[in-house]
């Protein structure tokens, strides 16, 4: 037995300490994934900490043969879906439709900040824009293929979907995601020629 | 080669040898599309992590705490309000009967003697039928029967407590 199943059963065993010691292991991974699916540091904080409370509630029905990991991003997922979900559902409650019947965009909670940004943290914040546009459950697959390797496999576990189902949401995915990177490139090739266009040389 | 294959190599992460390399790198001058979706896929890799801010597992300890209170706060009210309202009831059923029992005292004290009487004798008589049928039926019934009969009354009663455990125990992991 390793020391992170050795930790897990002696708090299902009521042993807070060695909880808190499954809190300070996991802690990076849930946030980064509730900071990534839902965009702003604190709605992943207040995610996170929710995550960790329904893990502690429901460590009972933790299955052994499961990785640990791979159950707490599960609730951190299910969790932040389900928060997208409502905050999607609130904004077009609260909001009228324009009048061809349109529906509104999320908007980008982390626009890139022009002056003195380098071209990471560019790449970092279109990265967000880009998963910004996604479907929920299509953002915690790429999430959890993307920055945790997961294997289709296991995130079709995590997200109870089909393998089959998993692979599509990720292509489709994948495949929003690069004309969303499309457009913002012809954006920026737009752009710099209309700077070119407006410099004192001409 | 056509746009399809390499589409279907960048949607799979798929692992190239080098010949294959060389051709999709030949692709992409030509291809917007597919030049996106490993852009895409670039900047997906090397994206990275968000810790927390400092002191997320004392903010958790807190919160928890702050839970485990409001879950006794909680089960107390909610015994409060089961007893106050079952006390309530009792009250309201039985107000006729204590009414009844100040207006006339002797009456319902000598009722209730004579209840207590019948029951007495009652249970007498029903535990002397008990030891008369003891005393007989084991005549009638083979040992086999017998055997039968304890291991089902055995059984039930092994089921009788199993039951009882699970519902008396407490979920593992939950210490409110």
């Amino acid at each position: 037995m390793n020391e992170e199943q050795t930790w897990v059963s002696q708090a299902q065993q009521g042993d807070d300490e060695a909880f808190t010691k499954l809190v300070e292991t996991y802690q990076t991974p849930v946030f980064n994934l509730c900071y990534r699916m839902l965009g702003e540091p604190e709605l992943a904080e207040d995610a996170a900490q929710e995550t960790f409370l329904r893990a502690y509630q429901h460590l009972h029905r933790y299955d052994e043969k499961r990785p640990f990991a791979t159950w707490l991003l599960s609730i951190a997922a299910h969790y932040c879906i389900d928060k997208l979900r409502r905050r999607k559902f609130s904004m077009f409650s609260m909001d009228a439709e324009d009048d061809e019947g349109n529906s509104f965009e999320i908007p980008d909670v982390n626009a890139p900040n022009p002056e003195g940004e380098s071209i990471k943290g560019q790449t970092q914040a279109r990265v967000h824009a880009m998963l910004d546009g996604l479907d929920a459950t299509d953002r915690a697959a790429i999430i959890m293929r993307y920055w945790y390797d997961y294997s289709e496999k296991e995130i079709a576990e995590s997200l109870r979907l089909t393998v089959s189902a998993v692979k599509s949401r990720l292509h489709r995915a994948r495949k929003e995601m690069a004309g969303v990177w499309q457009e913002e490139e012809d954006d920026l090739l737009a752009e710099m020629e209309r700077r070119q266009h407006e410099s004192p040389a001409f | 080669m056509n746009h399809q294959p390499f589409e279907s190599w960048l949607l799979d992460d798929k692992y190239l040898s080098a010949a294959e390399k060389r051709e999709l790198t030949s692709h992409l001058r030509d291809c917007r599309t597919c030049t996106a979706l490993a852009e895409t896929g670039l900047a997906l890799r090397s994206a990275k992590v968000t810790s927390p801010a400092a002191g997320f597992t004392l903010r958790f300890q807190q919160r928890l705490a702050a839970q485990k209170v409001a879950e006794r706060r909680r089960k107390l009210w909610g015994m409060i309000v089961l007893i106050v309202s079952g006390l309530g009831l009792l009250g309201w059923f039985a107000a006729p009967f204590v009414y009844a029992f100040i207006a006339a005292p002797v009456e319902w004290l000598t009722a209730a003697v004579g209840y207590f009487l019948f029951m007495f004798t009652s249970l007498q008589a029903f535990s002397e039928i008990i030891r008369v049928l003891l005393r007989m039926v084991p005549n009638f019934i083979p040992p086999y029967a017998w055997m039968v009969l304890l291991s089902s009354l055995g059984g039930l009663g092994l089921i009788w407590i199993v039951s009882i455990w699970r519902f008396a125990r407490k979920p593992q992991g939950v210490t409110a």
